[in-house]
Parts: structure tokens; sequence; C-alpha cells
């Protein structure tokens, strides 16, 4: 079965600093997973890894997605989503000056219209549009906008440009969406959500939810776990994967807070935690 | 150089030069020019001691190229109905033939600020093209008026003067668009005359495609006269050198301009704005907004004061100027100057940055499926929108993007391969 994520004994470091030390972790095609940490566990770098930002040096380990070795010098990020991965990153860029609409549509051009080699005009004339037909486009936003009970306004601004929190959010879920990627990769969007956009996103990523897409859920929090159910639930500590369950195992972490899972896996209190908190977020 | 295109006989500049310039011309003419000529003659060149001209050094000048004496000629298409109401938009030589008293009546009157005031005067003495518009008072001209010129490829010198005149409550909107093949030396001016009378309304740009020898050593001085409205943009796309200075004098009441630049460079280009607005009048608004976006080694410079004088009460200015650096070798120096002489005024300030794309933006953006290089000019697209969004004629902006089409891309066309 290669229809799948696949990260065996991963070592990651930034600089001099190892931030993964030998997490392995499969995904596939079909399922969701939670991943579950404390702050500074290492779970956005684990994310970033998985998509290719080039300040996480890869030390040790695979990773591997339908049988293809990503970690290959080839598999740039932009590669890497042409394979189908998606991040929905945790702290959403801004670009300033490029509207939503004109992003989306050229991020699902690079997606879905391969390019042609078009002959460069020598006339210096623009050349032809080969992309989605400009209709056909708006049609498949304003749908996936309306679905994410976003305004329609939103597709006029800049993307994540003067957004709150939960703009961004659901903004992440709608390009999503639109991209409909096989693997992806949620990075805390349920963090920072009010009840109504939480209710927003969890709908969005359900209704984007099909058998053909694997879903790596990364959250603080059991809350979203109510709305998006996942088959698997795993506990990363400092680097590594320390507990893997299913659902319930979300439920006993809500309870029990992260100071229980180390004492199951024999850590000192606060080990891989950068500031101890309660699991429970407080809206 | 091709003979063809240039005078036979190369004409260097010198006072004999500008005599045959003038040899068929009207009297007031000739006297004109040789009175600006004299000014050359006794200060010939910019001090490399002021600070407007630290950063371009003239030594490497091609100065000894011919006079091109007769260059192609923009074409000028201007509405009969225009016309007949007494709109004149066409080549100043043409201008001082068909409406001699108009163009007597406004060229040359004016000095410029003293570190322009040798290049001012060189080509007000030597001047062999350049744009003549003209809009009587209360006409409206609807439309963008175009005034294209592809010049020709040679190591020749070219001095034109462009006069722009609008009469009260007049309005108008204008590109004028210069460019020349790579390779040659060329030695570009292009001055440019800019009166706004009270009330009216002018949109002026400016869009510099020059090949990648040419020097331009360029200067703008705007009038914006009582409640009129002006907004410049100058795009500098080519030449291997480009020194424009901007002259503006806020000298009516309430008046209100903005001073745009679009600024993308490569190689080893260098760009150096020197700007100065000089609020005159009360209750006038000037604000400056330059964004630059820097490749490979090209560095651009940016010295701009702000003047408010004592009579400038409540008045409100500020200058802008962002430079995105896309190379580790390339550079920008925003140097602002704020003279203020009152202190009953609404607001004066600057704000300069200079700094690379924020490698998170990018690795968003790449996220995506973009490319490097796609995230990049789609990144670059959004910075200059700023100043792109504020040009409300859509050919005009459509030249521009045009121009800028190498550097990032066209927003429209994002199925296409690069
Ligand atoms: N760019 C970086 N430079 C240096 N240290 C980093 C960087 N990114 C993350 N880290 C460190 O790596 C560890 C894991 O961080 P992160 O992956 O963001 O954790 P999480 O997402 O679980 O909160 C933390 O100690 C953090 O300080
Ligand atoms: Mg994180």
């Amino acid at each position: 079965m290669t229809d799948q994520l696949e990260i065996r004994d991963l070592e990651v470091s930034i600089g001099s600093k190892q931030i993964l030390k030998g997490l392995s972790l499969t995904v596939k095609v079909g399922e969701v997973h939670a991943l579950m940490g404390p702050n500074g566990s290492g779970k956005t770098s684990l994310a970033y890894t998985l998509m290719g930002h080039p300040d996480y040096r890869v030390d040790a380990g695979s990773v591997s997605w339908r049988g293809e070795d990503l970690l290959n010098k080839k598999m740039t990020p932009d590669r890497r989503a042409q394979a189908g991965l998606f991040l929905a990153f945790q702290y959403p860029s801004a670009i300033p000056g490029v509207t939503v609409a004109s992003f989306l549509r050229n991020i699902y051009n690079a997606i879905h219209h391969p390019k042609v080699a078009a002959a460069v005009a020598s006339d210096g004339a623009m050349p032809k549009y080969t992309g989605i037909p400009l209709a056909k486009f708006r049609k498949l936003m304003e749908e996936k906008m309306a679905l994410l009970q976003m305004d329609p306004a939103v597709a006029a601004r800049y993307v994540n440009d003067g957004f709150s929190g939960g703009e961004k959010k659901r903004l992440e879920m709608l390009q999503m969406a639109i991209l409909n990627p096989t693997m992806a990769i949620l990075d805390e969007t349920d963090s920072g959500l009010d009840i109504d956009a939480l209710r927003a996103v969890a709908e969005g990523i359900n209704a984007t939810l099909s058998p053909e897409m694997g879903v790596l859920m990364i959250t603080h929090y059991q809350r979203i776990l109510n709305y998006v159910k996942p088959q698997f639930v795993h506990v990363m500590l400092d680097g590594r994967i320390v507990m893997s369950g299913g659902e319930e195992l979300s439920h006993q972490l809500e309870a029990n807070g992260y100071d229980w899972v180390r004492e199951q896996v024999g850590l000192p209190a606060g080990i891989g935690d950068e500031v101890s908190e309660p699991v429970a977020e407080h809206v | 150089m091709t003979a063809s295109a240039v005078s036979a006989l190369p004409e260097s500049l010198d006072s004999n030069a500008v005599a045959r310039l003038s040899r068929d011309e009207p009297a007031w003419l000739r006297t004109l020019r040789s009175s600006w000529w004299r000014r050359v003659e006794a200060d010939p060149w910019p001090s490399s001691a002021a600070e407007e001209w630290r950063r371009t050094k003239l030594d490497d000048l091609p100065r000894d190229g011919a006079l091109l004496t007769d260059p192609p000629r923009a074409t000028y298409e201007v509405d009969s109905a225009l016309a007949e109401q007494g709109v004149v938009f066409t080549d100043l030589a043409s201008a001082v033939r068909e409406h001699p008293d108009l163009v007597q009546s406004h060229l040359g009157r004016r000095e410029t600020i003293i570190p322009q005031g040798s290049i001012w005067a060189r080509s007000l003495a030597a001047w062999t093209g350049g744009t003549f518009l003209y809009v009587p008072r209360g006409v409206e001209v609807d439309g963008p008026l175009m005034a294209r010129t592809e010049l020709p490829a040679g190591d020749y010198t070219y001095l034109p003067h462009t006069l722009v005149v609008l009469e009260p409550e007049a309005r108008v909107t204008l590109l004028e668009e210069i460019s020349s093949p790579d390779g040659a030396s060329t030695w570009f001016g292009g001055t440019a005359e800019l009166v706004v009378g009270p009330g009216a309304r002018l949109r002026y740009a400016n869009l510099q495609r020059l090949g990648d020898g040419a020097w331009r050593i360029g200067a703008q001085r705007t009038e914006v006269g009582q409640d009129a409205d002006v907004i410049t943009l100058n795009a500098e796309v080519g030449s291997l050198v480009s020194k424009m200075g901007l002259d503006l004098r806020m000298s009516g009441k309430g008046g209100t301009s903005k001073l745009l630049g679009l600024l993308a460079a490569g190689g080893k280009q260098m760009i150096d704005i020197n700007s100065c607005q000089d609020l005159l009048g009360s209750h006038t608004t000037s604000d400056l907004l330059y964004l630059s976006a820097l490749y490979d080694e090209a560095h651009a410079a940016f010295y701009g004061v702000t003047r408010v004088r004592p009579d400038a009460k409540q008045t409100s200015s500020y200058q802008e100027c962002r430079n995105l650096l896309l190379s580790p070798k390339a550079g920008a120096e925003p140097i602002p100057v704020l003279e203020i002489e009152t202190n009953d005024i609404l607001r004066c300030g600057h704000g300069a940055t200079a700094g690379a794309i924020d490698p998170v933006q990018r690795f968003y953006a790449q996220s995506r499926g973009l490319s490097a290089d796609e995230a990049e000019q789609m990144i670059v697209r959004g910075f200059f929108e700023r100043v792109v969004a504020q040009i409300d004629s859509e050919p005009i902006k459509a030249r521009i993007l045009d121009a800028l089409a190498s550097r990032i891309g066209y927003a429209e066309l994002d199925g296409i391969a690069a």
C-alpha cells in the first residue's frame, strides 16, 4: 500500500538545534489523524518539513508520499503541492496588493493547469491565457466561500492583509477546498477561533474530506475533534510521537493534561513543553 | 550609430550646434535658446559636492555622441472636436510653427532648482523633440493622450523637452513613453515642465524603457496652481543610469499633488531620484510614494527634500519610499530631508524601508504550487499595487504593466508558461 504519507525516524534541526528527534508516522489516504502536543514540541516544524521549508534540515530518516521520496532535492514546496500535499499554516502570511481572487486563481492554475510551453510572443504582446476560464473559476470560488460561510467581499481583499485570526483560518480552508489536495496537513487551524468560526472551519474541512484525502490535523486542543472525527490520535512531546491511540486518547488527554502523558511514558514533568499550560482552551 | 537615423554630420553640443538648430526658427526662439546656452556655458555641470549629485557621477556620461537632430516623431492623436476647442497636442517643434504665440508665452520661462539648473538649461537650449500639450480654460479631455516614441539605435545625444500647460479648470491625462534598443550608449535628457493652472486636473505618466546602455539624465518641474489636482507617475524600467530631478512647486492655495514612482531595475542599473516638494501656498497637500524592486546588482538612491515655507500653513506632506531588494547585491538608499519653516502644519513626514522578501511569505506562496519565480513575481506585483491601483486610466495602466511584465509577469495570465 503506497497510497500514504510515510514518515520514518525523522530527525530535523534548524541551525544547531535539533527539533525532531526520530519521529515516525504513517497517514493513509482516507484517514484522519490528529497530532496533539504542547507548545514547542515540534508540530509546526514537522508540518514545515513535510512541505519543504528550506530552513529545516533533515539529518536522518525518510519521508515518502505515495511511494515518492519527498526529501529529494527536486521536491520543492511547489512540487509537493502539485503532488497533492497541502499545508494550512498556523500563521498564514499576508501578501499585500494581491487579491484573494487573483491569488486563488493563480494557485488553482498552478495545481490544476499544467503549464503549456506557449511560444513567447515576439511582438511583446500579452501571451494568451490558458488557465481555468474566468467565469468557471468565479463560480467555483463563490461556491466554496458559501460553504465556509465567508463574506464574498473577502475575494477583493488582499491575501491575509489585515485579516483577523479567524478570517485567516477560513481563508486557509478556502484554499484547501479550492485546491482539493490528497493529503492535508492542518497546523492548528482551530486555534484562536470563536465557536462560530470553529464550526464553519470544521464544516469546511468535513465538506472537503473524502475517501481520496488524508488529513493530519495538528492541534493543541480536543475541541475541534468534536467536529472532525479522527480515527487516530498521536501525542507529540519533545520532537517525538510518544503515544498513539484512537479518538478516546484525545479525551484522556483533555481530562489529564500532558503531564499525565509524561508520567505514562516516563518523562519528567515539563519536558518538551515551552510553557506549561492547560490543555483546554478558554474562549 | 545608424547614419540614417542620426544627422549625417556629427553635431557635438556647443554654441554653434545650438545656433544651427535655431537657423530656421523664429527670432524669439533663437534668443531663448542662446540665453539658456549661456547658462550652460557659465555652469555646465552639476557640482558633485551637491547632495543631489553625490550618488551619480557624470564622468562616464557618453557625451561625445552627435545630437539627434531629426528624432522620430511620436503619433499625436487628438480628437478634432478637442482641437476645435483649442487643445493642442503635438511635438514641440510643430507647436512652434503652428502655435508660436502659445509656445512663446510658456516655453523656457521658469527656472528650476539649482541642482538641476544645468540639466534644465541644456535641454531648453538644445531640445530637438518633446511633447507640447495645451488645454484651454475649462476644457476637459476624456480618455488618455499618449505620446510614445521609439528611438533609433545609436550613441547619440537627445535632449527632448516636454511642455504641458493646463489653463484654469482644464483636465487631461497624458502618457509619455520612451524606448530605445539595448546596447547603445545613448545620452537621453528628457526634461518636462508641467504648468497646472487653478482648479485644473492633470494626470501625467512617464514611462522610461530605454535600452540597457542608455543614460537618462532628466528633470521634471511641476507647478500646481490654486486648488489644482496633480498626479505624476514616473515608471523607470530601462536605462543603465537614470537620474531624475523632481521639482514640485505647490504654489497655489489648496492645491493637491502626488508624485508616484515605480522602479524595476536589474543588472548594474543605477537609479537616482531627487525630489523637492516645495510647499509655498497654504492648505496644500503633497505626497510622494516611490516603490522600487531591485534585482541583481541594481541600486537606487532617493534624496528627497520636503520644504514647508513660512506661508505654507495648514499643509500636509509626506514622502514614502519602499524598496524591495530581490538580490543580496541590490541596494537602496533613501534619504529624506524635512525643512519646516512654520509651526502651523497638519502633517509633514516620511517613511522609508529597504529589505528582502519575507522568506515565510515566499514559502507560503510556494507551498500553494507556485514556483519560486512565480511566487516572487506575485509578491512584487502585490508590492507595486499601491501605485498601480492609483493609475485610473486603463490604457496607461496596461502600458506600464506591459513594461514591467518581464519582471513581474502578468496578473491576468496565471495559466501561462513563463
Ligand atoms: N526558525 C526557528 N529557529 C529556531 N528555533 C525554532 C525555529 N522554529 C522552531 N524552533 C524551535 O523548535 C521547537 C519546536 O517549535 P515548533 O515546531 O514551532 O513547535 P510547536 O508547533 O509544537 O509549538 C521550539 O523549541 C522552537 O523554539
Ligand atoms: Mg506550532
